[in-house]
């Protein structure tokens, strides 16, 4: 009977941590930064739901400030007719219900969402009442209509005595109909209140000041990655075991504040033999806990440290993606931790006040704190005297209006409060680009395109807009793609100078296939071992400074005797970051080219990571044919066809891994492309294909190269295979390059304040350079900011438009497929990866510290899995506020080329996708083939879109548009002009 | 060449003191863009850092050796006088240039780190009160300016740790900063009060060079135990050490100058001074020697298992702060002068580059060619737990200052509270 009762609340508690687990931050160890959406736990919600319940359960805010809304509203960023147009939606047929005189819900509520209403409560309220000139002049924002209702002068001074006489008659008529009426009680919960909020209100001791610098000290010691010297003894049996171990010494108690009640704790623990279910349970026991409390209890002492719970929790789910050591990591143990921590520090709180009982009774004893009360008869009145003004009510319409109206004035009021005033202004915010988008995708019509000088294919990613459109600017002969980064080709790779293998492909893949890049002697023998040898001599004299720097002796001989050499190091890297990047280029140009990939299979060899070395020829060809197939390339090959991945190369920036491609699962993808190149160009695959019916023409080339997004360098491989007759080709093509990226980079440089207006595109390509290169540059490049679009389609539809590089460009041909499928494959493809990036900035930017994790200046690389702040802190997640500085947080709309109904048919067929977009985390939007119609849709409704704007154009190139404009430009058609020489 | 000397010191010491006021002005009124207040350090700093170099090769070029630099007398009464005197030798001159230098090559790195962040201004205005700082206690030739200095480093060094202001752990620990600062000031102070009252005038320079007519041997112990404390707050030495990592609050650029770079070492750099006066005390030599012992083997032990960049080489740096007192107390001159600058500058790149430490072991694995990552055998439960509990030197603070000091704190609020009280209700108020 007892044994079956523990087995079903074991059981129960093993689906709550499992719950808790979810709720947690989903990042990794930093080294490897997936995007993903921060509220994936709450996916199955709305995605309205999902910010409010996310909000409070987290601390964060669910959408921008109001202030920030109404600041776009008066910048025009927001329209007027926007909020009419989402409040039309959201109301439907209550919009001409009266409210009260002639004023209608629709007309009331727009008032409401763009004006506001001022928050002041209680205490703040009296104080602005008392205080301030609130009840001396009218608002400043007081509409013109409004002021004539009321009868005041049209002037623009708010304080004239007129209108002080009318303001305080107001006043007191509110507050007189405020009492005239019920007040509804407020519709949101508070944020669900924890043991330590009782103690904190009622002692004024916060226990988790006591609880985190031990608990943060212990996990970190038992996650880390390398970077202490000692490794903490017996973590291989799990943390809870060597934590208990651990503190049970005598020698504990000296320890900090908590060290003289936990000693004795942990030891009777360590002797009753339990394990993290058994001490967990007992915990709660202790705690006076009823089973259906658990949850919450578990959820809030668990997100009360969440950045460590959820690295713990990483490491349980995924050991494969941890970098070194897979500690042993169980939530239980750490949640188990954590309780016996907060036993021992409410034992000592209960006893500095003279509390005496068991913990069970100490909630009891705790006074509770009040719960949030209904508004005020003053908090009414101060909303009503704000409807009235907005409205042009004067103090005798006010003392009109009956107890049925002032009800729905109540009912409007509580129904529009700031949460949903936000949301409104937030669905305006979006509306506005994404409109803007569509205006210049059915205005736009694109020059008709010839035979391509050489095509190119880029990643997707927002970052290659720029650059492909430069290209075409430069040379309108030439035709670029789209494809997701990691071209097909999902493998594990090492680099000829890399320690280890890597995956290289989406994180949803495990890949099967290991390649490696081996040496190939194209310098002779004696001066590649010459070099190699010296490499390895300084990389182990780089090694002893770094060990001997932390040890006495070592350290101190090396100081004395070196120490001052520092110096030249120092200057270099942080005054001269320019020069340090061009000595330690030109030290790379000696070393020699690296070798080339083993990419063929072979058959007989086990690889070191995956499951076989390299791929079998029809493997390549179905890659291959899968990824040309999409792109409606099929028929129209130039002799040169460039594959360019994409990474990022910066300094002193834990986040580097979020620069880089994320169909490469946060690694850099130019192997990818360069094994692309390699499959296609192989005549095996090439004859594999033609029976398949790609006829790729004997005289076309592929080359893979790589485009790093911080520096711009674009390196492109095995060039010295080319053929002859191709040569030619490839020497315009490095041209063309060379031009596009000195000019992107200069498109670049005007969202940063740092480089001055004026830079030529020159000029502009060294700065970027000297950027990624720069220890004290916390903004190395722009990242993902600004994104906010996905076109997936023919080129031809967006190539000429400006697009800001907001918009992840997807190739796909709807001429070239029949039934569909290869639209189901790309989207599936395509889809979850866009929406992470965009999920994950969208709640960076609208809560940097909270979503995000804060600014980059204070952070400390901790246990070498991610970041604190300062000191002491729980690991940081998500994005920093560098990042995200530029970032306008839009949900993506992702625009399809292809009919409407084919569209609707593959959201039925795709769960994912149609949770998605139902719940509206993104919008969709079908763009027809054959003509220039837009049509918004979701799995059951659709809504055609007409055009609102004109979209302009510009003659003379990309530059002409952005130069000397430092913010979010329009959407134009730009006219390449051939005189513009970079 | 004198004059020359003389001129060149005075501009080392007013550069520094007019980018501070302009700096001050600029915070006050919220005056200056970035690049106004960028140009404003920039000068300050290289003029100063000219003026150092300047009275420093002369200095080494001459044979003369010029006297100290009065600059002016702070108030006289009786027979003793309160003198602004400046040192002039290559001690103080090579630290004031060194500081400079890496004053220069800070503010060049914080002018790029610290761009569009909303304390610009506060940052900068708190930096130029370190540079002020640190000169002084550089260029000290009497304890007036000495203490000004002191004072000045410790203040800006807790601000600076509070630069998050809106973070509650950050404000936390730089008050506990400032709070270890103030005992060291608090030392500092009774040791000129003590001097001027048995010499009658806070001249360092007779003092340090050798010269302690006119002090009893009791008198001189006493003199050296308030600088050993002062110094032991400063540098962190132990048992003062527990404040250390809770110092790694503020912006990267700023943990690096103090406590990786000059601050740690203002501490060794005022023993050095005082070397002739720590060597007239057996005892007082045998302190610190025992003092920078343990706090080296302290370091090195708290070092090996610390999980976060900044502590682990916050402890790192303890271990060598602790050994270059060892050389101090063993009378040697050049290697501690030699082991100052040498480590200060490899800990200030140290310190810049924490947080490119993953990107930095990824490349060094690659160029191994395998992981670095190579952990010494597990050490016994007992020696790990005193490591991660960094020795418990917090809690030692904790229980032995900061717990009696509240306690005084409170039973004075309490008094507070019911005197005020009573007044109120006297008045018909109720508190």
């Amino acid at each position: 009977m007892h044994h079956s009762s523990s087995n079903t609340s074991r059981a129960a508690l093993e689906r709550i941590v499992e719950r808790v687990g979810h709720l947690l931050p989903a990042q990794g160890p930093i080294q490897v930064f997936v995007h993903h959406n921060t509220l994936h736990a709450f996916e199955h919600l709305s995605f309205h739901d999902a910010v409010v319940e996310a909000g409070r359960l987290y601390g964060c805010a669910p959408y921008l400030t109001e202030d920030r809304y109404r600041d776009e509203l008066r910048r025009g960023r927001i329209g007027d007719a926007d909020i009419t147009a989402v409040l039309e939606a959201d109301l439907g047929g209550r919009r001409d219900e009266l409210v009260f005189g002639s004023t209608t819900r629709l007309e009331l509520s727009r008032l409401l969402v763009a004006h506001g209403i001022p928050e002041h409560t209680g205490w703040a309220l009296q104080w602005e009442l008392d205080e301030t000139d609130a009840l001396e002049r009218a608002r400043v924002d007081m509409p013109a209509e409004a002021r004539e209702r009321a009868g005041l002068p049209s002037t623009r001074d708010p304080s004239d005595s007129e209108t002080a006489r009318y303001v305080r008659a107001l006043w007191s008529a509110c507050q007189r109909a405020a009492e005239r009426c019920e007040a509804s009680s407020p519709r949101r919960d508070a944020r669900p209140e924890r043991l330590r909020d009782l103690v904190l209100a009622s002692l004024d001791i916060d226990i988790d000041e006591w609880v985190h610098p031990l608990l943060t000290r212990v996990t970190g010691a038992f996650l880390d990655q390398g970077l202490a010297d000692w490794p903490m003894p017996g973590r291989e049996r799990g943390l809870l075991p060597c934590f208990l171990e651990l503190y049970s010494r005598p020698l504990a108690r000296l320890g900090g504040p908590l060290g003289v009640t936990l000693q004795p704790l942990v030891k009777r623990e360590l002797e009753a033999r339990r394990d993290g279910w058994t001490s967990l349970e007992r915990s709660l026991e202790q705690l006076g806990l009823p089973p259906e409390t658990w949850e919450e209890f578990l959820e809030g002492e668990a997100l009360a440290l969440r950045g460590f719970a959820g690295m713990v929790y990483q490491f349980e789910r995924r050991p494969d993606r941890v970098p070194v050591y897979p500690a042993p990591a169980r939530l239980v143990d750490f949640l188990s931790v954590r309780l016996l921590l907060v036993r021992a520090a409410l034992t000592r709180a209960a006893t500095s006040v003279g509390f005496n009982g068991s913990l069970a009774e100490l909630r009891s004893w705790l006074s509770q704190s009040p719960r949030a009360p209904t508004p005020s008869s003053h908090e009414r009145a101060w909303a009503l005297f704000h409807v009235a003004q907005l409205t042009g009510l004067t103090a005798a319409n006010v003392q009109d209006l009956d107890a049925r109206a002032l009800e729905r004035v109540e009912a409007v009021l509580s129904e529009l409060d700031s949460i949903e005033r936000r949301r409104v202004l937030h669905c305006a915010y979006e509306r506005h680009l994404r409109h803007r988008l569509f205006d210049a995708l059915t205005r736009h019509h694109p020059p008709s395109s010839s035979a391509p000088a050489f095509q190119a294919a880029f990643c997707i990613d927002d970052r290659e807009e720029s650059i492909r459109r430069h290209l075409e600017e430069v040379e309108p002969e030439v035709e670029t793609f789209g494809l997701a980064g990691f071209y097909g080709v999902a493998m594990h790779y090492r680099g000829i100078n890399d320690a280890h293998a890597r995956p290289l492909c989406p994180v949803a893949i495990r890949p099967r296939h290991y390649v490696a890049e081996l040496g190939e002697a194209t310098t002779p023998a004696l001066r590649r071992r010459l070099l190699r040898q010296w490499e390895r001599a300084r990389a182990r004299f780089d090694e002893n400074v770094h060990t001997g720097s932390r040890h006495a002796r070592r350290g101190a001989v090396l100081f004395v005797v070196l120490g001052a050499l520092w110096v030249i190091p120092l200057l270099l890297r942080v005054v001269f970051p320019w020069l340090h990047r061009a000595l330690g280029r030109s030290y790379e140009g000696l070393q020699s080219g690296g070798g080339r990939l083993a990419i063929e299979h072979q058959p007989g060899e086990r690889p070191p990571v995956g499951e076989q070395v390299g791929f079998t020829p029809q493997e390549m060809a179905e890659i291959v044919f899968s990824q040309l197939s999409v792109i409606g390339i099929r028929d129209r090959f130039a002799a040169l066809v460039l594959i360019i991945g994409h990474g990022s190369t910066s300094l002193n920036n834990p986040q580097e891994s979020a620069y880089n491609c994320g169909a490469c699962g946060g690694g850099r993808g130019g192997a990818n492309a360069r094994a692309f190149a390699q499959m296609a160009n192989l005549p095996e695959v090439r004859r594999l294909l033609a029976e398949r019916g790609l006829c790729i023409p004997s005289e076309t080339w592929f080359v893979g190269g790589e485009r790093n997004t911080a520096s711009n360098d674009v390196e492109l491989y095995d060039v010295d295979l080319v053929p002859a007759r191709v040569r030619p080709r490839l020497r315009r093509a490095v041209e063309t390059l060379e031009i596009a990226r000195r000019r992107e980079a200069h498109e670049r440089c005007r969202r940063f304040e740092s480089a001055s207006a004026g830079l030529s595109p020159r000029a502009a390509l060294r700065h970027v350079e000297a950027r990624s290169a720069d220890l004290a540059q916390p903004r190395a490049e722009c990242g993902h900011a600004t994104n906010a679009f996905c076109v997936v389609g023919r080129r031809s539809r967006t190539r000429g438009l400006f697009l800001d590089r907001r918009a992840f460009l997807v190739s796909y041909d709807p001429l070239g497929d029949a039934d569909g499928a290869q639209l189901e494959r790309t989207l599936a493809a395509v889809v979850p990866v866009v929406a992470g990036i965009n999920l994950e900035y969208f709640f960076g930017a609208v809560d940097p510290s909270g979503y995000g994790s804060g600014t980059k200046l204070p952070h400390n690389i901790t246990a070498l899995v991610g970041v604190m702040d300062g000191a002491q802190s729980d690991l940081r997640t998500g994005l920093p506020w560098q990042m995200l500085e530029i970032h306008e947080p839009v949900r993506l709309s992702i625009v399809v080329e292809a009919e409407v109904a084919r569209v609707q048919a593959l959201l039925s067929r795709s769960a994912e996708l149609r949770r998605l977009v139902d719940h509206g985390w993104i919008y969709m939007a079908a763009l027809d083939p054959n003509s220039s119609s837009i049509v918004e849709l979701d799995a059951a409704s659709v809504r055609p879109y007409t055009p609102e704007r004109a979209l302009q154009a510009i003659h003379g190139g990309s530059r002409r548009h952005y130069e000397g404009r430092r913010g979010h430009l329009p959407f134009v058609a730009i006219a390449p002009s051939t005189e513009e020489v970079a | 060449m004198t004059l020359w000397i003389h001129a060149a010191v005075l501009v080392t010491f007013v550069a520094p003191l007019l980018m501070l006021m302009a700096l001050g002005v600029a915070a006050l009124g919220g005056l200056g863009g970035e690049r106004a207040l960028g140009a404003v350090t920039r000068v300050g700093l290289v003029t100063a850092l000219g003026g150092a170099l300047t009275a420093l090769s002369s200095y080494l070029l001459t044979s003369a050796r010029p006297p100290s630099l009065r600059v002016g007398t702070w108030f006289a009464a009786g027979e003793t006088t309160f003198a602004l005197d400046l040192a002039v030798d290559s001690l103080s001159l090579g630290f004031a240039a060194l500081s400079l230098l890496i004053c220069n090559i800070v503010a060049v790195f914080s002018f790029r780190y610290l761009h569009r962040e909303p304390g610009f201004r506060r940052y900068f205005f708190q930096m130029a009160m370190f540079v002020v700082g640190i000169t002084l206690v550089a260029l000290a030739g009497s304890v007036e300016v000495l203490f000004v200095g002191w004072e000045l480093l410790g203040l800006s060094s807790a601000l600076l740790v509070g630069f998050f202001q809106e973070r509650r752990g950050a404000v936390n620990n730089a008050l506990r900063v400032f709070a270890v600062y103030r005992l060291s000031d608090a030392a500092m102070l009774s040791a000129a009060v003590l001097l001027h009252h048995w010499t009658g005038s806070g001249n360092l320079i007779a003092l340090f060079s050798g010269d302690q007519s006119g002090l009893a041997p009791g008198q001189v112990l006493l003199i050296d135990a308030l600088l050993l404390v002062a110094v032991a707050c400063k540098s962190a030495l132990w048992p003062f050490s527990g404040w250390l990592p809770r110092a790694m609050e503020g912006p990267t650029p700023s943990s690096a100058v103090y406590y990786g770079a000059l601050s740690i070492h203002a501490g060794c750099f005022l023993l050095l001074r005082a070397q002739p006066l720590l060597a007239a005390s057996t005892a007082a030599t045998l302190i610190a020697a025992s003092g920078g012992l343990i706090t080296a083997a302290y370091g090195s032990l708290a070092g090996r298992v610390q999980t976060d960049v900044k502590s682990a080489i916050s402890y790192a740096t303890l271990t060598q702060v602790g050994i270059i007192v060892v050389e101090i107390a063993a009378g040697l001159e050049l290697v501690p002068m030699l082991h100052i600058a040498g480590h200060a500058c490899f800990r200030l790149l140290q310190f810049l580059s924490a947080p490119n430490v993953l990107h930095e072991r990824h490349e060094l694995d690659n160029r191994l060619g395998g992981a670095l990552h190579r952990p010494s055998p597990t050490r016994r439960a007992g020696v790990y737990l005193f490591a991660l509990e960094r020795g418990f030197a917090d809690a030692l603070l904790e229980r032995v200052l900061v717990a009696p000091f509240r306690l005084v704190v409170a039973k004075l609020d309490a008094l507070d509270r019911r005197l005020v009280g009573d007044t109120s209700r006297a008045r018909g108020r109720a508190p």
